[in-house]
């Protein structure tokens, strides 16, 4: 923050022209970012009637709070996987971005003697992976990842992109100096990383945090895999798109299943039911954003070797 | 850049008590990786067999006893429909990787240099929605604009009196209208990590470069641009190392996953889904997802080469 | 010290072990289901272990694999060979196809196992359904799944909007005399009457195409798009058809030529909600429409009592089903709905006595399927069963769990409903090919290369949403180019010798 004040008022910045048009251009688009998702919202308040006789429109025929009803009604499973869903990526995001600091930092070290070996098995895997049989076997009989939150939890810990965009903030904005002070000083390896370089790279922390908690936040094919008895661990997200992939596949096999299909079409769950779950899904990710933005944008610390 | 943590070399005994605690701290990801990730890599021999449950019925066995084919799984490339979809995924992805680039880095220079802060985080908290949608949610959105019975386009084309386009039944539009979702839906992502890095550049280099009398667009172009470069092509080179990989929502659930759009919106990933809906062909799969990381492995060491090449410092590896 | 903790610990942990091992000294085995909408099996499952302990000598416990997961889930856990699952759904087009999947050794045999255990078994399910189940596997031919006990034909009707019907001055006998060619006066008067905005022909583009054509599905084909037509005889489906026992290039005969240009002309003339054509919004729209009677005229692939379902009664429209031809048993209707053991299972024999037993016994088949009378369901004076508000929480697919003519009749469908049921399957007529399965290992790349062609182009032909002047020549040649004579030819010499052994 402070740095960006001081920059906007002691620096010369680009004229009142140029900046017309920085804020008509990014507000354009901005607009365009949030339009769909008033439109979920519009969706999920549109009566059944409506979407039946005009589709999904930005003006329905008649508005209706029936779908939240039902998602009210879905009472335990609704909450449960609510909570299930903030348990996840808390717990999950805490997790993974220990693990991408500690994992990153030694790759940003030049002076680590391992550095070129780790940097290459992290990044090998984003390329290559063993495909989703062999994973599931690994995860399942190998380490137990079955109806319980490690499930959901563990195959998402470790992301090689995360790794390679935070070390790529260690390059950027840890000077060298900074640990050469901290190591002449006595520091050791742990203190120097805890006590020097975390608080300059909180942006960058900021930042991989953000991703981790979209990606637990957003997670439910591990759901799908893993989770087969034990529905009580299970997040928001599948409940969304289990209804989704229910909806897809009495579709594809409405042929093959005849009545079978018609009747189990009739009992899924309605578009505006679908979107309404959509906005409890989005609503809270997108209040947390903010506060990552706090620290992705803010000043930080940037030569604190200089005084 | 920065002389990264170089230490001169007045304690030896230091230097390998140094290499064991930045290994502690390397371990919790190694570990993961080795049993996550490169355990299952046995599991590549798949694309080389005809995988079949073999006696007693155990994973490994399966995969240990099961007879060798060769090359066959790989033969689903000889279909007709092979070089549309891969030029498909060629042809998007660079486009997209060359436009989000240039979108992305312009709008992150933008926000960094509005003089309205609060505005600046409004636009950049706006931008990163589209990130929280899944393309399933985001291709009803598009449906209410091109839906042939009730959507917006096509109703107004009939209020005046036009033939309502077929948007899910002509190929024209869709090159652009993939395009436009892309960049909708993945530039605010990343202008967030360009903005990231913008902010960490050090202020003094504005101030010295104020000094010499620079403009403003040079201080972009030899300040801004120059700072946030490891992260461009860093983001650049790990774009161009899944060049064959299509984003599947997107070209599967954007379009309705619409039969006569496929000349235009086949891509690799949806073929060989829509393939293994059909043949439950496991190998075949292996297959396609083994020769998808070859290539993307050969586009990687290729672009870091040439980053080399230009800038050693920016190289991944 | 430590070493005497640690020791401790030691004993403590085998004599939990020990314990547990104890209480559960019955085998636990796990069964996948299919289309299951069941959020709480805990009164369900407490009966039914009960009431399984003496009979099977297992503990029972259930996946309830939904619509949408149930393909991943199980191909899953067949692949990796997992022995957490004993007993799995399978049939003709689930993920999990039940010829492939035998034949590749997913599946134990269980000729040995019915012929120890399975008397019971054998008396309760028609001897057409064993034989439906009995191919050639991975040890060779026999058995490999207790085939369900359900709708076992296949018989696709015009879903008719009486109510609208009449309206428009035509009576439902006057509608039995027209052929699909003949439908365009019914659509233009509805069009007339209802508006611009109201289509009348609300159809599954191809289910009508086999309706019109008089084509069936051959087993073994590519899945989500059939290439393949065996014409029937629209007379008499045990006989043979038009051009006897050959299959055909589904797109390349006079008859698809025909239709498709007849849909083309429909949909032009705005009789066909364009929605229907798109892959991913038809069966939506479709669902839709079909809810509030907004049709005149739709498709629906039957089964013996659907007019009195909820959904049908719901639709608030007098609704008629007019059959195109008589029930058929196919080797696809016949294999609709089976249950199979895993190789990989630990415990196949128990697995198998409950799978005998659920087929046999009304008890537990009404207690898996109803749930538990009193909580689930009640029994009116009338002895029919009355659903209470707890099913909600417990609704499996009735169909997809095995012998279910020996459920009681409920109440919606009304006294003596199940012996109907069981009449009407049991007159059902096989045709002349039953039993023959295309095993398409031979020609699956060339299937997998013509499933992305006929994808792109049958859908919206069926439909008539593209012109099929230009489209199906340009459909056909690019058929051709991948392989269609190659595929045809392999599946013709296999019916072929399939036939001349039959």
């Amino acid at each position: 923050m402070q740095k960006a004040e001081r920059r906007s008022a002691g620096l010369n910045t680009f004229g009142p022209g140029a900046q017309a048009v920085f804020h008509l251009v990014l507000g354009l688009f901005a607009l365009l970012c949030i339009l769909p998702f008033l439109f979920v919202i519009i969706i999920s308040f549109t009566s059944e009637d409506s979407i039946r006789q005009i589709g999904y429109s930005f003006m329905p025929l008649s508005w209706a709070t029936q779908a939240y009803s039902y998602v009210f009604a879905l009472g335990n499973a609704l909450w449960r996987s609510y909570f299930n869903s903030f348990l996840i990526t808390v717990v999950g995001t805490l997790l993974s971005v220990s693990i991408c600091v500690l994992y990153s930092y030694p790759l940003y070290r030049r002076d680590y003697k391992y550095r070129g070996f780790f940097n290459f098995l992290s990044f090998f895997t984003m390329i290559f992976g063993g495909g989703l049989v062999p994973t599931f076997v690994v995860c399942k009989t190998l380490l137990g990842l079955s109806d319980n939150y490690a499930a959901l939890i563990v195959p998402l810990l470790f992301s090689p992109f995360n790794v390679i965009v935070m070390r790529t903030f260690f390059q950027t904005t840890v000077p060298g100096e900074l640990i050469e002070a901290a190591t002449i000083d006595g520091a050791g390896e742990y203190r120097t990383l805890l006590q020097v370089v975390l608080p300059v790279v909180k942006p960058g922390i900021a930042t991989i945090a953000l991703l981790n908690a979209l990606a637990f936040w957003n997670e439910w094919f591990l759901s799908l895999l893993y989770i087969t008895k034990n529905m009580d661990v299970i997040p928001l997200q599948y409940l969304l798109m289990r209804m989704q992939r229910n909806a897809d596949f009495l579709a594809k096999n409405a042929g093959m299943l005849g009545a079978d299909a018609a009747k189990a079409a009739q009992n899924l769950p309605s578009q505006s039911l679908k979107m309404a779950l959509v906005v409890f899904i989005v609503v809270p990710i997108a209040c947390a954003y903010p506060f990552f933005q706090r620290y992705v944008v803010a000043g930080l610390t940037v030569g604190s070797v200089k005084g | 850049m920065t002389n990264n943590g170089a230490v001169t070399p007045h304690n030896r005994r230091r230097w390998s008590r140094k290499n064991f605690w930045l290994t502690t701290m390397v371990l919790p990801g190694a570990i993961w990786l080795l049993l996550i990730r490169y355990l299952p890599m046995l599991g590549v021999v798949i694309a080389f067999k005809n995988y079949k449950a073999q006696k007693p019925n155990t994973f490994w066995n399966n995969l240990i006893k099961s007879e060798w084919v060769g090359l066959k799984n790989f033969q689903f490339l000889k279909s007709p429909s092979t070089v549309t979809m891969i030029r498909n995924t060629l042809a998007y992805n660079a486009v997209w990787i060359a436009l989000g680039l240039v979108i992305a880095v312009l709008f992150a220079v933008m926000m960094s240099e509005l003089k309205n802060r609060f505005m600046a985080k409004a636009y950049q908290t706006m931008m990163f929605f589209p990130y929280f949608l899944s393309w399933v949610v985001a291709s009803y959105f598009v449906l209410a604009f091109l839906d042939p019975t009730s959507g917006m386009i096509p109703s107004i084309q009939k209020s005046l009196g036009y033939k309502p386009t077929q948007f899910y039944m002509t190929t024209t539009w869709w090159p652009l209208i993939l395009t436009i979702s892309n960049l909708w839906k993945n530039v605010g992502y990343s202008s967030v990590l360009y903005l990231a890095a913008i902010t960490g550049i050090d202020t003094t280099l504005y101030e010295a470069a104020a000094v010499d009398g620079a403009t403003k667009v040079q201080q972009v172009w030899h300040v801004t641009l120059p700072g946030i470069r490891s992260m461009i092509v860093i983001l650049l080179i790990m774009a161009v190392g899944r060049i064959f990989n299509a984003d599947f929502g997107l070209f599967y659930n954007v379009p309705q996953n619409s039969g006569p759009l496929y000349p235009v919106t086949q891509v690799i990933d949806t073929y060989v889904y829509n393939t293994y809906a059909n043949t439950h062909n496991l190998g075949m799969s292996a297959a396609a997802g083994l020769l998808q990381s070859v290539v993307g492995c050969l586009c990687i060491v290729a672009t870091n080469a040439i980053v080399r090449k230009i800038d050693a410092d920016s190289s991944l590896f | 010290m430590k070493k005497l903790f640690a020791l401790i610990l030691a004993l403590v942990m085998i004599m939990t072990a020990a314990s547990v091992a104890m209480a559960e000294d019955l085998p636990t085995i796990t069964i996948m289901f299919h289309g299951s909408n069941v959020t709480d099996d805990t009164a369900v499952l407490e009966a039914v272990n009960a009431y399984i302990a003496d009979k099977v000598g297992a503990k029972l416990e259930v996946v309830w694999g939904t619509w949408g997961d149930f393909d991943e889930k199980a191909t899953n856990a067949l692949l990796s060979g997992d022995s957490g699952v004993d007993m799995v759904f399978t049939c003709s087009w689930s993920s999990d196809e039940y010829n492939t999947y035998a034949k590749n050794g997913y599946f134990v045999k269980l000729d040995d196992l019915i012929a120890e255990y399975g008397a019971d078994l054998v008396a309760a399910i028609p001897e057409s359904l064993m034989q439906a189940a009995t191919i050639e596997g991975a040890e060779g031919m026999g058995i490999y799944a207790v085939n369900g006990f359900k709708d076992t034909a296949t018989q696709n009707t015009w879903d008719v909007n009486v109510t609208l019907l009449n309206e428009l001055g035509y009576t439902l006998d006057d509608f039995r005399a027209m052929s699909f060619y003949d439908f365009g006066e019914l659509f233009q008067k509805a069009k007339e009457v209802k508006g611009d905005a109201f289509y009348p022909f609300l159809i599954e583009p191809m289910v009508l195409e086999r309706m019109v054509t008089g084509s069936i599905i051959v087993a073994g084909d590519s899945g989500s798009t059939n290439l393949l037509s065996l014409y029937l005889n629209q007379d008499d489906v045990s006989a043979e058809g038009p051009y006897g026992n050959v299959l055909l290039n589904k797109f390349g005969t006079e008859e698809y030529k025909k239709f498709v240009e007849k849909m083309h002309e429909y949909y032009e003339a705005g009789y066909i909600d364009p929605s229907l054509a798109v892959a991913e919004t038809s069966n939506d729209t479709r669902t839709n429409a079909q809810k509030t009677g907004e049709y005149l005229i739709g498709t629906q692939s039957y089964a013996f009592g659907y007019e009195y379902s909820p959904d049908v009664l719901s639709r608030g429209i007098e609704v008629a089903f007019v059959p195109c031809t008589d029930p058929y048993v196919d080797t696809t209707a016949s294999q609709g709905a089976m249950m199979a053991i895993s190789t990989a299972s630990e415990h196949p024999v128990e697995s198998f006595k409950f799978l005998a037993l659920l087929n046999s016994d009304p008890t537990l088949m009404t207690l898996m399927n109803y749930g538990v009378e009193g909580v689930h369901y009640t029994l009116n004076a009338d002895g029919l069963v009355e659903f209470t508000d707890e099913r909600a929480n417990y609704s499996p697919w009735t169909n997809g769990m095995g012998n279910v003519t020996m459920l009681p009749d409920t109440a919606s469908e009304g006294a003596g409903f199940r012996e109907s049921f069981k009449a009407y399957y049991a007159g059902a007529k096989g045709i002349p090919s039953l039993g023959f399965v295309f095993n398409n290992e031979s020609v699956a790349n060339e299937m997998a290369a013509l499933g992305t062609v006929a994808a792109q182009y049958a859908l919206a032909l069926d439909a008539g949403a593209i012109d099929p002047e230009a489209a199906l020549p340009e459909f056909l040649a690019a058929l051709d180019a991948a392989g269609m004579q190659t595929y045809l030819d392999a599946a013709n010499e296999q019916l072929t010798a399939y036939m001349a052994a039959k």
